[in-house]
């Protein structure tokens, strides 16, 4: 892992000799989170490699353009979080047939997903969260997987803490009715 | 209260269990590579593409200014065209006439009625032919017509 900051980082970009060498750095220093970010959205490990190369690859395209007044991990957040729903939106829109949903079909998934080996309540919570609205979804498990600060969260989908908050809050009560249903 | 005990029931299994979901073995580190060799891949594509439209560049613009030159001479030379070939009908007379009726003479008018006239018997021998050719194709004599009416 490296030990640069975002800023070392960012300048050795600017190199043109270093550029490769710098943007490694950033990929090794980014791709676990955003990995696991990405993973808890769209559930197959397959999708999610892709996604996570599609990051990345506008990342690189867009770096040369990034203005420093954000953090270079919110930023990468916000692109990994978008590529997610992109990606969210178009599996909707291939399976045109009203009655197949493809969250349910994430939640069948899990049952036979090979890279997916949790308990019987780690399931029943992983299908919990599943239910959820898209951006409900993420903002739980921002907060409750990355245990990530609202302000931050705020940053990467470009919302009041307040609404964060309110969302949060809204997710966890239907996980729990979830739970006393199923 | 409820949903402060659900909190606790949530961080109870944050802590008592790891991530379920699991990557196959050297994924993390063999990533890096895979992804600048995509960059790479990419850039090539992206390169050969900018080069070739460096080089048809000039060729493109010129074919463009080409295509612009010519519907613009098509369109005006048309224009002008039209304008010169537009024929005024007779109606037009006569309201330009009912306008300014000085500026014109007798022999205006009798032109235009005569042009009408003129006209009017083109139309007349055309229906007149009409009827001629279809009596000869249908072989009916005048005795024939003559029974029918």
């Amino acid at each position: 892992m490296s030990d640069y900051s975002d800023k070392e980082l960012l300048t050795l970009f600017k190199d043109n000799e270093k550029r490769n060498y710098a943007f490694n750095l950033i990929v090794r220093k980014y791709q676990v989170k955003l990995y696991w970010h990405i993973r808890k959205i769209v559930i197959k490990h397959e999708d999610t490699d892709d996604i996570l190369q599609n990051t990345f690859v506008k990342a690189w395209k867009g770096l040369d353009g990034f203005r420093e007044d954000s953090k270079l991990y919110t930023w990468l957040y916000r692109i990994a979080t978008n590529e997610s729903l992109t990606f969210l939106k178009q599996q909707k829109t291939k399976y045109l047939m009203p009655l197949v949903d493809y969250e349910n079909q994430l939640k069948e998934s899990l049952e036979s997903d090979e890279y997916f080996n949790g308990d019987e309540i780690q399931r029943r919570l992983q299908k919990a969260i599943l239910d959820l609205p898209e951006k409900q979804r993420i903002v739980f498990n921002m907060k409750y997987f990355d245990e990530m600060k609202y302000d931050d969260m705020a940053k990467i989908l470009k919302t009041s803490v307040g609404a964060l908050k309110a969302s949060y809050h809204h997710a966890v009560k239907k996980i729990e009715n979830y739970f006393k249903e199923d | 209260m409820k949903m402060k005990n659900f909190n606790k029931k949530l961080d109870k299994i944050k802590a008592n269990s790891s991530n379920p979901f699991y990557v196959p073995d050297g994924y993390f580190e063999d990533f890096p590579t895979r992804i600048q060799d995509k960059i790479i891949s990419e850039n090539k594509e992206y390169s050969w593409i900018f080069k070739l439209f460096k080089y048809v560049k000039p060729q493109f613009a010129l074919g463009f200014m080409i295509v612009a030159f010519t519907v613009i001479a098509y369109t005006t030379a048309n224009f002008i065209l039209s304008n010169r070939t537009n024929n005024i009908d007779s109606e037009l007379f006569t309201r330009t006439i009912e306008v300014d009726p000085s500026e014109f003479t007798e022999q205006h008018f009798i032109d235009i009625l005569l042009e009408d006239e003129k006209r009017f018997e083109e139309d007349k021998k055309e229906e007149t032919d009409f009827y001629i050719h279809y009596l000869v194709d249908e072989d009916i004599d005048y005795g024939t017509l003559i029974d029918e009416l």
